[in-house]
């Protein structure tokens, strides 16, 4: 790079330009790289190990019904199937309807089996397992309710007519949740007068290779009565819940590419100002004998360090800005974590050093048609 | 004394590209804004426009919404009966038991599955809900299987069509009619007859009931007398009020168009400020010249402001234009309160094209303050001087 001073030197003559354009580019970057990342992020699959084992079973027409309590006996016996437990969304209310988390009711007695990611000490467990009104939370939800074991708390029914009064007797930790409220489902049962009915059966497969077969075997065994089921994996089940959200990768693209567009014109528009006040100068340059290929390389070179720092700027933001702001909590769960990964760092910086190499083509087309009289003639 | 816009007119064509590309990012900004407004507002007018001021919805005490709600047969036989309740017709109090059942069905875009409300009705809901009208097709028939789609769930989920048929609870159900329902949220459902919906789903008894009250005095009092009624465990809510709780679906989208605006903003307004500082240099003599022509220092300033903010607001009006093809573009995402899916179009209304130029205005101003104060602080004997 024998140019390299002389492209400094240009990148550096109208600071405050630069400087502008460097930011407007690293703000509309970050924005990107947000919503790249959320995009990834929706689609994050359960990070438990055992989740690839897990099939979730729904009725058929949707989660709302509920099945009937004697299809544990007959998911039990399908082959390859080692532990079934049913789970009630409760859908109670702390207080205020506002302080919306995740309740369920289920199995006390086969939780930790199914979903071995869910780590409590051994006293709580022990209390699980004693006290019909037991309860656990995540470490997250005690956190936000300033919650303590051996505290008393009640949920209101939404769903179902009937006020649950529960003791907290443990606080999990889970790499996949923290935000979760589980309780007894032998509870709710006896408030409810027992009605025998499930909202959705969780079975544990043997291995991850016999989940095809025992979703096919679960929905054929179902067909035709009067409650169908719907088996999924459980990464397919909880996609579910954000594809209910529509069309948001379609929604993304299209603002992530105005946005690009953006950018490009913006560094286009400075690039172009800054060959316009050149042009004198590039018509001595051309006179003293440089050929069109240098001058359009420090051109391209000059662009593009604008693009790239704006970019590194913009991506480096990013993954700053989303290490101290907890999308998380804000989302009260909903996303699970949200951190701006590497392949979307790379992403952003393709698409600034791109900008920069595009937006310099025009001006660049302008430097070669500019003859030596012309530009010496120009003026301003 | 002032400068003619004529002169800052008239700069803005001299310098054609970047003019171009600065309208062109602003405009772009606002047509990110007014689009994904347009989104949140179609949203949120689903709801403020669906519920009529006469009707009551009755629901379960702390249920929220009519999914969660259930109301018993014997409960119904009461409310039927309380005073303030109007006349329809035929003589019996206007009301209609209701039941929602949620069918799971995949969109025909192929994003994955939704839930489409369900609702059994009872005969007076057509009466209570003038605005609903078969559009293609006819009425269901109780005890034969059939149900009415709204046009906008037909188009928008996979196998629903007229005289097609949908798998739905214990097997088979026939389409037989097409409806729309004036923008209201029931362009999101799907109606049957409520008892033969009961029995489907071997429910107890209803999820809601929908009562006309003779006038806004009886409605008061309705609404005393079920919440006190120590028989049942209902309360009544205005139809109108129960829907716009639901408005919050919108907030999501909102905020995002918000988010994306300021980011979007801060990029689009440094680039005005760009093109400004250029233009201020480049005219350095221009502006000594109008100086000492007798131009004070206040006309200079404000003669470049009005340049920067007639730049945004051309880019405000092509930004509006560009956003404006999205208008009434009929679409779909899930209301979370209710966990349906929720159809809807882009609305792009007027006070929103005026906010969108007021967002571009307010651009140019931010742009163009700072080049256009360089501008009036030359000194006169340099700015002359200058090449």
């Amino acid at each position: 790079m024998k140019y390299w001073k002389i492209i400094w030197r240009n990148v550096t003559r109208n600071r405050r330009r630069t400087l502008l354009t460097i930011l407007s580019i690293a703000f509309s970057l970050l924005l990107v790289t947000f919503l790249r990342t959320l995009v990834i992020t929706l689609g994050q699959p359960n990070p438990a190990p055992a989740s690839v084992r897990r099939v979730a079973v729904r009725r058929l027409t949707s989660l709302q019904e509920r099945m009937p309590e004697s299809y544990r006996q007959k998911l039990e016996r399908v082959p390859h199937v080692q532990l079934v437990t049913a789970i009630d969304w409760f859908g109670g209310i702390y207080r205020e309807p506002s302080n919306f988390f995740a309740n369920f009711a289920l199995d006390h007695d086969r939780i930790f089996d199914i979903f071995p990611e869910i780590t409590l000490n051994e006293g709580a467990k022990q209390a699980w397992m004693s006290q019909r009104t037991a309860a656990i939370c995540g470490a997250k939800l005690a956190e936000r309710f300033g919650w303590k074991v051996g505290d008393r708390i009640t949920l209101l029914g939404s769903i179902y007519p009937v006020d649950l009064d529960f003791t907290l007797v443990g606080i999990y930790t889970n790499v996949a949740d923290e935000r979760s409220f589980y309780f007894r489902r032998d509870y709710l049962e006896e408030m409810l007068g027992r009605p025998g009915k499930a909202g959705v059966w969780y079975l544990l497969c043997d291995s991850a290779d016999s989940v095809p077969a025992v979703i096919s075997t679960v929905d054929a065994m179902f067909r035709n009565t009067d409650a169908e089921t719907l088996s999924e994996t459980e990464r397919a089940f909880e996609a579910t819940f954000t594809q209910m959200i529509g069309n948001v990768k379609g929604l993304v693209l299209s603002i992530s590419s105005v946005v690009v567009f953006m950018i490009l014109l913006i560094t286009g528009n400075t690039m172009a100002m800054n060959i316009r006040e050149r042009s004198h100068e590039i018509a001595v340059l051309k006179s003293l004998g440089f050929q069109n290929e240098s001058l359009v390389g420090m051109l391209l070179g000059e662009s593009t360090i604008i693009a790239m720092s704006g970019g590194l700027i913009g991506v480096l933001g990013a993954k700053l800005l989303f290490m101290t702001v907890d999308l998380s909590e804000l989302s009260m769960g909903f996303i699970r974590s949200f951190q701006v990964e590497l392949p979307t760092i790379a992403l952003g910086l393709t698409i600034a050093l791109l900008v920069g190499l595009a937006s310099g083509a025009f001006p660049a087309l302008s430097v070669t048609r500019l003859t030596v009289s012309d530009g010496l003639r120009r003026i301003g | 004394m002032a400068i003619p816009l004529k002169y800052n007119l008239r700069n803005l064509f001299v310098r054609k590209v970047s003019t171009t590309m600065t309208v062109l990012s602003i405009g772009l900004v606002v047509a990110v804004f007014v689009a994904l407004m347009a989104l949140g507002s179609g949203i949120e007018k689903t709801f403020t426009s669906s519920g009529d001021p006469r009707n009551l919805i009755v629901l379960r005490k702390s249920s929220q919404v009519e999914g969660n709600s259930a109301v018993t047969k014997a409960e119904f036989q009461i409310v039927r009966y309380l005073p303030g309740i109007e006349p329809a017709p035929h003589g019996a109090p206007l009301i209609s038991p209701e039941v929602i059942v949620l069918l799971n069905i995949a969109r025909r875009d192929g994003t994955g599955m939704s839930n489409v409300t369900v609702r059994g009705v009872g005969q007076d809901a057509f009466a209570l809900r003038p605005y609903l009208r078969i559009v293609r097709g006819r009425v269901f028939r109780p005890g034969f299987r059939e149900m009415i789609v709204s046009n906008n769930v037909a188009n928008r989920f996979a196998g629903l069509r007229l005289d097609g048929r949908v798998r739905f609870g214990k097997g088979d159900w026939n389409i037989v009619g097409l409806f729309e329902a004036g923008g209201t949220s029931f362009d999101s459902e799907i109606w049957t007859d409520n008892d033969e919906l009961v029995n489907e789903f071997d429910r107890q008894g209803y999820s809601s009931i929908l009562i006309r009250s003779v006038d806004p005095k009886a409605q008061l009092e309705l609404i005393k007398q079920i919440g006190a009624d120590r028989r049942m465990q209902l309360e009544a809510l205005s139809e109108r009020e129960y829907y716009n709780k639901q408005t919050l679906a919108g907030a999501g989208i909102k905020a995002l168009a918000t988010l994306m605006t300021l980011f979007m903003g801060v990029g689009a307004c440094f680039a005005a400020m760009n093109t400004m500082y250029a233009a201020v240099s480049n005219r350095t003599r221009e502006i000594g010249t109008l100086r000492a022509l007798g131009f004070s220092r206040g006309s200079i300033l404000l003669s470049f402001l009005i340049e920067a903010v007639l730049l945004a607001l051309v880019g405000g009006g092509i930004g509006s234009l560009l956003a404006l093809s999205v208008n009434g573009i009929s679409t779909g995402s899930a209301n979370f309160v209710t966990f349906t899916e929720v159809t809807y179009n882009f609305r792009v209304t007027f006070p929103l094209v005026v906010s969108a130029l007021a967002l571009s205005g307010f651009l140019g101003v931010l742009g163009g303050f700072f080049p256009a104060r360089a501008a009036a602080k030359k000194p006169i004997i340099d700015a002359l001087r200058s090449a």
